[in-house]
C-alpha cells in the first residue's frame, strides 16, 4: 500500500508537468493576449510592444515557463495582469478558494445524506411507488438546467409576495424567505447560502440516488446475496452486510472525485448569486487571457484531482477485498 | 415473512433523517434570515478582513420591516449602487470605465468634467496658455489637501506625471491621455530619465509643454492617468498601495472586499464646492440580481436590462416613475474595411449602408434601447449636430449602386464578423444579414470571434483581415476629435476601416488646432459629413442607459462621461 502510494507521488511531478506546460503553450500560442485585453479599444503596435516586454511576454517560451514554475515552486504565483492589476495571484485564490469548497463540501453531505438513502430504498423496493418517484424526481433534478432554475427560485424566495384578495379587501405580504448576498458574503451558514447550496446539491442528489439504486439492483441480483438469504441470515444483515457495502463501492469513486471537484467553483451559480469564489474569478481570467490566474486554478484542480485519486485508490481495497489479492 | 418486514426500520431511518434534515436547514436558515436581516439593516458587524474603521458610522440598531427600511436608508445617509469590480484604484493605470468610477471621486487632477461636461479648474484654480498653444501655466488652489491632510504642491503633480511615465509601472493608458507632453514618450520607451515637459515653477505653479497646439489637450488632463497621486502613499504601499489609498478626491476609500462591495466614506476636508453631502456610498461589486434587490430596497439605484425593460418602461408600472433615460456618448458602426474586396469599392459600401434598416432594427430588435444613429458623434457630444432627422434607407438605390459598382454580378464571399460565443449570432446581426439578403440578394455568412481575439486583430488597420464588422466607440474624452479624429484619421491606431481621404485629413489637421470652439466644431461638421459620404462606416446606433432611481435620491447624475459626481447627490427623507 505504502508502494502504492509512493508511486503515485513521484507521478504527482509528472501530471503536474503536463497540465502546466500545456496550459502555459495554450495561453501563449492561443488568439489574443491579456496585453490586448488590458488595452482594448485603444491597443496600437507600438504599445503592445511596449508592455510586452515590461512583462517580460516577448520572451521565449521556455524562459517564461520556467520564470514562472521558478516562481511558483517558491510560492509565487505570479501578479494579475488585467482583471486585479498587480495583485498577487496567490493571495486571490487565497481569498476565493474557502469560499468555494465550503459551498461545494456542504452541497456534497447534503447530496449524500439525501441521496445515497433514497437510491438504496429505490432499489430495495424496485418498481415500488417509491422507486417510481425517487426516480422521477432525481431524472427532473438532472435535467432541469440551473440557468432556469436559479432565477425562478430566486423569484419565489428572495422576493416578497402580495397576496390580495379582492372579496375581503385583503392584503398580505409574504416573504421574501431567504436574504440575498448583495455584496456581504456570510459563509456557507448563512440563510444567503441556502439557495446555492440547495441548487449545486441537486446534480450530487440526482447522481449519487441513481448510481445507488442501481448498484443495489445489481448486487441483489448476485450469487452471494442469494447465498446469504439462502443459509437463512437475517434480511437486515444480508441488506447492511452484503448488499449496501458492495453497492456503494462505485459511490466511493463518485464521492472521492467529487472531493478533487470540490476546488473548482460553479460559474453560473457564484456569478449569479454573487458569491466570492474561485468560479467566477476563474471566468473572468478565461475571458481576459489572465494567463497566471489560469495557471493558478488549473494547478489546483490538476493536485485535487491527484489526491482524490489516490483517496479513491486507498479506500478501495478496504471496501473490496477482491481488490487486495490483485 | 418476518424476514421480509424486516427492513422496514431503514426507510423509517431514512425518512426521519431526511425530514430532520430540511427541517434543520429550515430552521438554520430562519434564525440566520432574522439574524441576517438586523445585520443588514443595522450593518454593525465590521467584516472580518476588511480595511474597515471601527465606529465610524452611527448604527441604528434592530430589524425594521421592509416597508420602513428606505426612510432609514436616508437617515442612515447611505447610498447604494450596484458596481463593477474596478481593474485597478491606481489612477495611472485606469483606463476602463469600471475602474474611473470609483478612481474619479478617490483621486483628482488640475482640471475635471463639470455637470456640463466642461472642462472646470479642480486642484488647479485657474490657467494660462501661451500664444502658440504650446505651454500651459497651471496655478493651483492652497486648499487642496490629500486625505491624510498633506497639502497638495506642484511637485506632487510632477511625480505623479513621472511615475505614470515609468516604463516599469507598464501604465498602457500613458501615451493616450499624456503622451502629448513633451518627454513623456521618450521617458515610456526607456530614452529620457525625467519628463522635460513638466516643470515645477513654485509651490502652486506647474507649467506643461506640448508637443504641438492641440485644442483637446485639456480634455485629456481631466482623465484618472493625470491626476495627482501622493508618493508616500505610493512608494510605502509597494505594489498594492492601492488596497489604502491617500487620495485628494471628495471620497475616501473605506472598504474594499474584493468580489463583493466597496465602501466609499465622504472627504470631510475637500476643497469644492459642493462638498460631498452623503457620508457613506456603497457599491456591490459581486454581481448578483440587482434588479430583484433594487426591488427588495436593498439598492438605491439599478440600470435596466434588456429582459425587463419592457416592465419598467410601462407607464402604469410603478417604477415608470423612476425610470431615467441617459444618453452615454458611444456609438454602435457597421465597419467596411476598405481595403478589403469588395468594400474597396465606396459604391458596394454605399450599397450596404443603405439596405439596411436602422429604424426598423432599432425598434423591434433593439426594443429602442439605443437610438437610430445617423451621425458620428453621439449626442451630447460638444460639437454634435443632427445631420439627417430620419435614418437613411434606400433599398431601391442600394440595388442600384451595387449593380454600378466594379463588384457588380461577381462580389466576392461576404463574412460579417461580430464577437460572441453563442451557438448563433446575436439578433441583431442576423436581421441585418437578412435585410441584406432580402434588399440586395446577398448571402452574407456571419464568424463569430471571442472579444480577446476580435481586438487582437484590430489594432492595426493595415492588417485587419475582418471585411465587414460591428463595433462601438465610447468617448474618452467629450471632444469631436476623439471620434472624427482618431477613428477616421489616416494612420490612427484606430482607423478600423482604413480609411483614407487626403481632403478629411487636411480639416480634422486644421480643427485640432484651431482655438475659436465654434470655429473648430464647424470643420469637424464639415469633416464629418464627408466622411459619412464615403461610407467607410454605418453608425447604426447611440448607446443609451436606462436607470431607476428611488425616490429620496437627489440629484444623482448620469452623465454619458465618468465624472467625479457623487459629491452632487442627496437623500431626502
Amino acid at each position: 500500500m505504502a508502494a502504492h502510494i509512493i508511486r503515485r507521488l513521484i507521478w504527482l511531478p509528472v501530471v503536474l508537468f503536463f497540465v502546466t506546460i500545456i496550459t502555459f503553450a495554450l495561453g501563449l500560442y492561443g488568439p489574443g493576449s491579456p496585453i490586448v485585453v488590458m488595452l482594448g479599444l485603444h491597443a496600437n503596435p507600438d504599445t503592445i510592444a511596449r508592455l510586452s516586454r515590461e512583462y517580460g511576454l516577448d520572451q521565449p517560451f521556455y524562459v517564461q515557463y520556467l520564470n514562472y514554475i521558478g516562481n511558483a515552486l517558491q510560492g509565487n504565483f505570479g501578479y494579475s495582469l488585467v482583471k486585479y492589476r498587480d495583485q498577487p495571484v496567490g493571495i486571490l485564490i487565497a481569498e476565493r478558494l474557502p469560499v468555494t469548497i465550503q459551498l461545494n463540501l456542504l452541497a456534497l453531505v447534503i447530496g449524500s445524506t439525501v441521496g445515497i438513502p433514497l437510491g438504496l430504498l429505490a432499489g430495495l423496493y424496485r418498481n415500488s411507488w417509491f422507486d417510481w418517484s425517487v426516480r422521477t424526481l432525481s431524472l427532473i433534478a438532472v435535467s432541469i438546467p440551473i440557468i432556469f432554475l436559479m432565477p425562478v427560485l430566486l423569484f419565489l424566495l428572495s422576493r416578497p409576495h402580495e397576496l390580495t384578495l379582492s372579496f375581503w379587501n385583503f392584503k398580505y405580504t409574504i416573504g421574501p424567505f431567504l436574504p440575498m448576498v448583495a455584496g456581504r458574503w456570510e459563509g456557507v451558514l448563512s440563510g444567503k447560502a441556502a439557495l446555492p447550496i440547495f441548487i449545486e446539491s441537486l446534480g450530487f442528489i440526482a447522481i449519487l440516488t441513481r448510481q445507488m439504486r442501481a448498484g443495489m439492483i445489481d448486487v441483489l441480483g448476485q450469487d452471494y446475496v442469494r447465498t446469504a438469504r439462502a443459509k437463512g441470515l437475517r434480511e437486515r444483515l444480508v441488506i447492511v452486510r452484503h448488499a449496501m457495502r458492495n453497492a456503494l463501492i462505485p459511490i466511493t469513486t463518485i464521492l472521492g472525485l467529487s472531493l478533487g471537484g470540490l476546488v473548482e467553483g460553479s460559474f453560473l451559480v457564484e456569478n449569479f448569486f454573487g458569491i466570492p469564489g474561485i468560479g467566477s474569478l476563474a471566468f473572468q481570467a478565461f475571458t481576459s487571457r489572465e494567463y497566471y490566474i489560469i495557471m493558478a486554478v488549473t494547478i489546483i484542480i490538476a493536485v485535487a484531482y491527484v489526491f482524490a485519486n489516490m483517496l479513491v485508490d486507498f479506500l478501495y481495497p478496504i471496501l473490496d477485498p477482491r481488490i487486495r489479492k490483485t | 415473512m418476518a424476514e421480509k418486514n424486516d427492513n422496514r426500520w431503514l426507510i423509517g431511518v431514512v425518512v426521519i433523517l431526511v425530514v430532520a434534515l430540511v427541517g434543520a436547514v429550515c430552521v438554520g436558515a430562519g434564525a440566520l434570515l432574522v439574524l441576517s436581516q438586523q445585520t443588514n439593516t443595522a450593518q454593525t458587524s465590521p467584516v472580518p478582513g476588511g480595511v474597515s474603521t471601527p465606529g465610524s458610522s452611527a448604527p441604528k440598531p434592530g430589524a425594521q420591516p421592509a416597508a420602513t427600511r428606505a426612510p432609514s436608508q436616508a437617515a442612515r445617509n447611505v447610498l447604494r449602487l450596484p458596481g463593477d469590480e474596478p481593474p485597478t484604484l491606481d489612477p495611472a493605470l485606469t483606463g476602463d470605465a469600471s475602474s474611473a468610477e470609483y478612481v474619479v471621486e478617490i483621486f483628482s487632477g488640475l482640471v475635471m468634467l463639470d455637470k456640463n461636461l466642461k472642462v472646470a479648474p479642480d486642484i488647479a484654480e485657474s490657467w494660462k496658455v501661451s500664444d502658440d498653444g504650446k505651454t500651459y501655466m497651471f496655478t493651483l488652489r492652497k486648499d487642496a489637501r490629500f486625505h491624510d491632510g498633506r497639502p497638495v504642491t506642484a511637485q506632487d503633480f510632477k511625480y505623479s506625471i513621472e511615475r505614470t511615465a515609468n516604463p516599469a509601472l507598464a501604465s498602457h493608458t500613458a501615451e493616450t491621455y499624456l503622451g502629448d507632453i513633451v518627454g513623456v514618450k521618450e521617458k515610456l520607451n526607456r530614452k529620457a530619465q525625467a519628463v522635460d515637459g513638466v516643470k515645477v515653477i513654485d509651490d502652486y505653479t506647474v507649467e506643461i509643454k506640448i508637443d504641438a497646439p492641440k485644442a483637446y489637450f485639456l480634455a485629456k488632463l481631466t482623465f484618472p492617468t493625470a491626476y495627482i497621486v501622493d508618493k508616500n502613499n505610493v512608494e510605502r504601499g509597494g505594489r498594492t498601495w492601492t488596497d489604502k489609498p491617500n487620495g485628494t478626491g471628495p471620497y475616501k476609500l473605506k472598504e474594499y472586499v474584493r468580489g463583493q462591495r466597496i465602501i466609499l466614506e465622504k472627504n470631510d476636508g475637500f476643497y469644492l464646492d459642493p462638498k460631498p453631502q452623503i457620508t457613506t456610498v456603497e457599491y456591490i461589486i459581486g454581481g448578483g440580481s440587482f434588479m430583484t434587490m433594487y426591488e427588495n430596497n436593498d439598492l438605491d439605484i439599478v440600470g435596466v436590462g434588456i429582459s425587463d425593460i419592457e416592465r419598467v418602461s410601462d407607464p402604469a408600472s410603478p417604477l415608470n416613475k423612476e425610470l431615467f433615460i441617459g444618453p452615454r456618448l458611444s456609438t454602435g458602426f457597421v465597419v467596411f474595411n476598405t481595403r478589403k474586396p469588395p468594400f474597396d469599392d465606396p459604391k458596394v459600401r454605399a450599397a450596404f449602408a443603405l439596405a439596411i434598416d436602422r429604424q426598423k432594427l432599432v425598434d423591434v430588435v433593439y426594443r429602442k434601447i439605443p437610438s437610430v444613429a445617423t451621425t458620428i458623434l453621439p449626442p451630447g457630444m460638444p460639437g454634435y449636430k443632427e445631420l439627417d432627422s430620419k435614418a437613411a434607407y434606400d433599398p431601391v438605390k442600394a440595388k442600384q449602386l451595387l449593380a454600378e459598382s466594379k463588384y457588380a454580378g461577381k462580389l466576392p464571399e461576404v463574412t460579417w464578423t461580430t464577437t460572441g460565443g453563442g451557438g448563433s449570432a446575436g439578433p441583431g446581426i442576423q436581421t441585418m444579414t437578412a435585410m441584406l439578403k432580402e434588399n440586395l440578394g446577398v448571402t452574407v455568412s456571419i464568424q463569430q470571434t471571442d472579444w480577446a481575439t476580435f481586438i487582437g486583430q484590430l489594432n492595426d488597420p493595415t492588417k485587419n483581415p475582418y471585411q465587414l464588422f460591428d463595433i462601438g466607440w465610447i468617448a474618452d474624452y467629450a471632444d469631436p476629435e476623439n471620434f472624427l479624429a482618431i477613428l477616421f484619421r489616416t494612420g490612427s491606431t484606430q482607423n478600423w476601416a482604413a480609411y483614407s481621404n487626403p481632403d478629411a485629413d487636411k480639416l480634422l489637421d486644421q480643427a485640432g488646432i484651431e482655438r475659436d470652439t465654434a470655429k473648430r466644431f464647424e470643420l469637424y461638421n464639415q469633416v464629418e459629413k464627408m466622411i459619412l459620404a464615403d461610407y467607410p462606416v454605418l453608425p447604426l446606433t447611440f448607446e443609451r442607459d436606462h436607470w431607476l432611481t428611488k425616490p429620496y435620491v437627489k440629484d444623482m447624475l448620469y452623465p454619458p462621461l465618468i465624472i467625479p459626481r457623487l459629491r452632487y447627490v442627496s437623500l431626502t427623507k
